[in-house]
């Protein structure tokens, strides 16, 4: 019996593809994953939960028009994976097999990341010294600082997908992440603040660096700073928001609407739109797989389409959708490489990987000074939409009321909304600072989890509904 | 694996992290087995067949300074994977830190044999009941139905039914073994009423054991189709305060917020508004919250928890008072408590606290009956997003739902935001319905809560 999904012969997985490909299938593939995850995290003091995980598994998949059959299986007897193939076949019902395929090494098209395991060179030891170092440094910093959460954790995935015209890719997938939060009293009063970063790189990264002291200091100072938080406002106004993870605006507000199936069923509020003004003029937005070491960026996608940088948006104008290989076959468009699934055991989906509004020309001071009275949203939590109707929500994590085009305090965590196919006809001012984000985000779609990026330069939004408390 | 259940395999893997260096260990085993079917316009779009399994160890080392422990997981359960696994882990457990409270799998309350045979006769083996045909035909005459309903359902986002069953087996150091199976069935429909920028959508679902048991396929599609075609139209509305009542469906959200409030290690580390709460009025007299880990309606029935406990039921909330903190041994330890049997685990990572099946009592009063008596406010059907302070207990989400004026649903709303603090929005809780209904794990009456600062045009 094999133990590792990645000694499975390939003859059997020939065998496995002739075997479940019919030969009027419009697609069909194998993806083999073995995976395996280490978490370290503190708290009250002590690195006290240790954690791994290995999983491996086979998904097989056939294709033809609108239908598709998945089979998942983690056995790798030969009888139990000709199982999987007969079962992701039986939705072609009858039919030929295809002429025999043969199974060939077809080589990646990127090279975006390290192909090492990113924990090999930090071990556990080290990892639990570094937590050890935040939680002693997040005390000294502050004394309002009564609790310290820290967790590192690392992933390593072995991808293969063997295609239906016999192509064999596989990619080497480094993730990892540092997190840190806080909480702080004062006065009887307790908040709450955190930080966090990653990407697609060795841990030594955060060794070596002073990535670690960063996200600390910055957990302390968005703890310490929402103690003296007052209520936010409630209701329509300018929000001006800065750049980075706000980005996260995009994502959501127009980015899940952009993608493949939503718009191929005709259920998102952007059917239909290609060629339309969605976005004020200067707006421009990109979904680029390609960025090397970012946590949303991937060699190929898992189909083995390569990854590249799509225009979403280019100059207010709705120039693309994001495509997975069935849904731009259904389109008559081609794949764009966002084709993505969480794992072996789920389906694929079209899915954004980095996000990003491209910069303009305004100044962030100008921006802020910009707000008669509104609100200066600097850092978000996470974000949802409804891509039927367009609404969306995203939540400030760090936020200022601005009158005059100053600062006047900072405000609690509240809600914004908005409908995404209004709220970048409403940006009128784009500074010329983008960033991209420190590679925190996981979006969510359908039950499957998957890293992304989002990034953005400084803009004003000329109208969002801040959900504040203070009316 | 031939002929070897999982359950031995489980046990076996207790021994073998003894032999390989701890000195307590606990193992849980997992076996999941089904298919997921979606259809759409009429016809089939996809089906997914799983199976797969998982092992997870959490092993305890004596370091001289305390325990420490660690945990992992494997689908690998030869004999290799298992001896693996095991080194893993205690390896792991060397470098973790030791817990002078921490709580090896050892004496703990668990139920007794006879316990464990009488649970078994009360809930049998069940199957889901399904075959891939029969789930077919419920999806196909759901979405129909839903498409039936009304000219003005424009389009489809299809039906999907998923079930399947799922087998646990734990194994402690301590010597208690138990397993148990769980089967699962499930239909659900989202439908488009509309077009263009005026698209509404909304679903409907029904969740059951056994597929029988689920609401009629084409009553779901209905009442789909019903909530969507109710929304058209939809404008937004002026801020102002006013009383928001939760329909059952999202009320389920307020009693997983006071569930997280009240989980022990959150209390232990000091992140929950609720930390110094217990046997203080938070909810209004008419307010009855119980934990229920055997009753026929609810999907969660356990006989053990997550740590082998043994589960019993528990009030809550009693006449608006927290009774005590959730707990699994370690918080209990910690808080000077007994264990309340709320240990929740997955096959790795440390375990967590969760419910059973939880149900807010209803009242006697209508759905209509409180509208007509509130006279002014909103009623909500969808929220939006995760603006929830578990610290500080500030509350902030979008929104939607419709107007309610001079005791009546006047016009559907979107595009506003609700907020408050859950220790405010508890407090003044004014009516409960008497709809009661399951969501799964969870029963709940619609819920109407006053003094909400809405932000809206």
């Amino acid at each position: 019996m094999n133990s590792s999904i990645l000694s499975i012969a390939p003859e059997t997985l020939s065998n496995m593809l002739n075997t479940m490909v019919p030969a009027h299938a419009d697609d069909a593939d194998l993806y083999l994953q073995h995976s395996i995850s280490e978490s370290l995290s503190l708290e009250e003091g002590r690195v006290k939960h240790v954690s791994a995980s290995t999983a491996q598994g086979i998904g097989a998949r056939v294709i033809k028009g609108e239908v598709s059959g998945h089979a998942y299986t983690d056995r790798f007897e030969t009888a139990a994976l000709m199982d999987a193939a007969k079962a992701a076949r039986a939705i072609a019902e009858s039919g030929h097999t295809k002429s025999p395929l043969a199974v060939h090494t077809l080589a990646s098209p990127h090279n975006l990341y390290v192909s090492e395991n990113p924990m090999q060179r930090v071990d556990l030891a080290q990892r639990k010294a570094l937590l050890e170092h935040i939680d002693a440094l997040a005390r000294s910093i502050d004394p309002r600082v009564q609790q310290v959460f820290a967790n590192v954790s690392a992933s390593f995935s072995h991808i293969h997908i063997i295609r239906m015209d016999g192509a064999h890719l596989s990619d080497d997938r480094p993730l990892i992440r540092l997190n840190v939060s806080v909480v702080v009293e004062e006065n009887g009063k307790r908040e709450t603040g955190g930080a966090g970063g990653g990407g697609r790189f060795d841990l030594t990264r955060l060794i070596d660096t002073n990535e670690a002291e960063r996200l600390t200091r910055e957990a302390v100072r968005i703890a310490i700073l929402n103690l003296d938080a007052k209520a936010a406002p409630a209701g329509t106004m300018p929000v001006v928001l800065g750049s980075g993870w706000p980005g996260i605006l995009l994502h959501e507000a127009i980015g899940h609407g952009l993608e493949g199936d939503f718009n191929r069923k005709g259920s998102s509020v952007f059917s239909g739109k290609l060629g339309q003004r969605v976005a004020a003029k200067g707006v421009t937005v990109i979904d680029d797989g390609t960025i090397a070491d970012r946590r949303g960026s991937l060699n190929f996608d898992d189909e083995g389409t390569p990854t590249q940088r799509n225009i979403l948006i280019e100059d207010g104008i709705l120039t693309g959708y994001m495509q997975d290989k069935q849904n731009a076959r259904l389109m008559g468009v081609a794949p764009t490489g966002n084709g993505r699934r969480e794992s072996y055991a789920d389906c694929v989906q079209p899915r954004m990987t980095n996000t990003f509004m491209l910069a303009g020309k305004d100044k962030p001071d100008d921006i802020q000074a910009s707000l008669d009275e509104g609100i200066y949203a600097v850092n978000f939590g996470g974000g949802q939409v409804d891509i039927t109707s367009g609404k969306f929500v995203f939540t400030t994590s760090e936020a200022y009321y601005v009158k005059n085009g100053e600062i006047q305090y900072p405000v609690k965590g509240a809600t914004l909304t908005g409908m995404g196919h209004e709220v970048l006809q409403k940006v009128s001012m784009i500074g010329d600072d983008l960033a991209l984000d420190p590679g925190v985000g996981t979006c969510g779609k359908g039950g499957q989890s998957v890293p992304v990026g989002v990034g953005l330069p400084t803009i004003r939004v000329d109208e969002l509904t801040v959900g504040g408390t203070e009316a | 694996m031939n002929n070897q259940s999982m359950t031995d395999i489980a046990s076996q893997l207790v021994d073998i992290a003894k032999q390989s260096g701890a000195s307590h260990a606990d193992a849980l085993s997992v076996i999941d087995t089904g298919e997921s079917i979606d259809v759409r316009h009429g016809k089939l779009e996809s089906i997914e067949h799983e199976d797969s399994r998982g092992i997870g160890l959490r092993a305890f080392v004596d370091t001289g300074k305390g325990l420490a422990f660690a945990s992992a997981s494997t689908s690998d359960v030869s004999e290799k994977g298992l001896k693996q696994l095991a080194e893993q882990v205690v390896n792991m457990a060397n470098i973790s830190e030791p817990d002078p409270d921490a709580m090896p799998p050892i004496g703990a309350t668990h139920p007794s044999t006879d316990e464990l045979h009488a649970w078994q006769e009360k809930h049998p083996h069940q199957q889901h009941g399904w075959t891939t045909e029969q789930a077919k035909e419920a999806a196909f005459s759901c979405e129909a139905a839903a498409l039936a309903y009304s000219d003005k359902i424009a389009n489809s986002e299809g039906a999907s039914t998923s079930f399947g069953e799922t087998s646990i087996a734990y194994a402690a150091s301590d010597g208690f073994v138990a397993d148990y199976e769980r089967a699962s069935s499930s239909l659900s429909i989202s439908v488009i009423a509309g077009e263009g920028e005026s698209m509404q959508r909304d679903y409907a679902y029904t969740r059951a054991r056994k597929a029988q048991a689920l609401r009629n396929p084409a009553e779901v599609g209905q009442e789909a189709s019903e909530r969507t075609l109710r929304l058209l139209g939809a404008s937004g509305l002026s801020s102002c305060n006013t009383t928001v009542v939760f329909e059952p469906r999202i009320a389920t959200s307020i009693l997983s917020h006071l569930v997280s409030a009240i989980n022990g290690r959150a209390i232990l580390q000091k992140r929950s508004f609720l930390h110094d709460a217990v046997n203080e009025k938070i909810f209004p007299d008419f307010i009855h919250i119980n934990d229920d880990p055997d009753h026929m309606d609810g999907m969660g029935n356990r006989l053990f928890d997550g740590e082998g406990t043994r589960c019993s039921a528990r009030n809550i909330i009693e006449q608006g008072k927290l009774t005590g903190f959730l707990t699994d041994r370690y918080a209990a330890k910690r808080l000077g408590t007994t264990p309340t049997g709320h240990a929740r685990r997955g096959l790795t990572g440390d375990t967590g606290i969760g419910t059973s099946n939880l149900i807010l009592q209803p009242s006697k009063e209508s759905l209509d009956s409180i509208l007509h008596d509130i006279n002014d406010g909103i009623l909500i059907t969808e929220l939006m997003g995760f603006g929830i302070n578990g610290v500080t207990g500030d509350y902030s989400r979008g929104a939607s739902g419709f107007l309610i004026e001079h005791g009546k649903i006047s016009r559907p709303i979107q595009g506003f935001t609700i907020a408050s603090n859950l220790k405010d929005m508890f407090a003044n809780i004014s009516h409960i319905g008497n709809d009661l209904t399951w969501f799964g794990s969870t029963a709940v009456p619609s819920i109407a809560i006053e003094n909400m600062t809405i932000a809206g045009q």
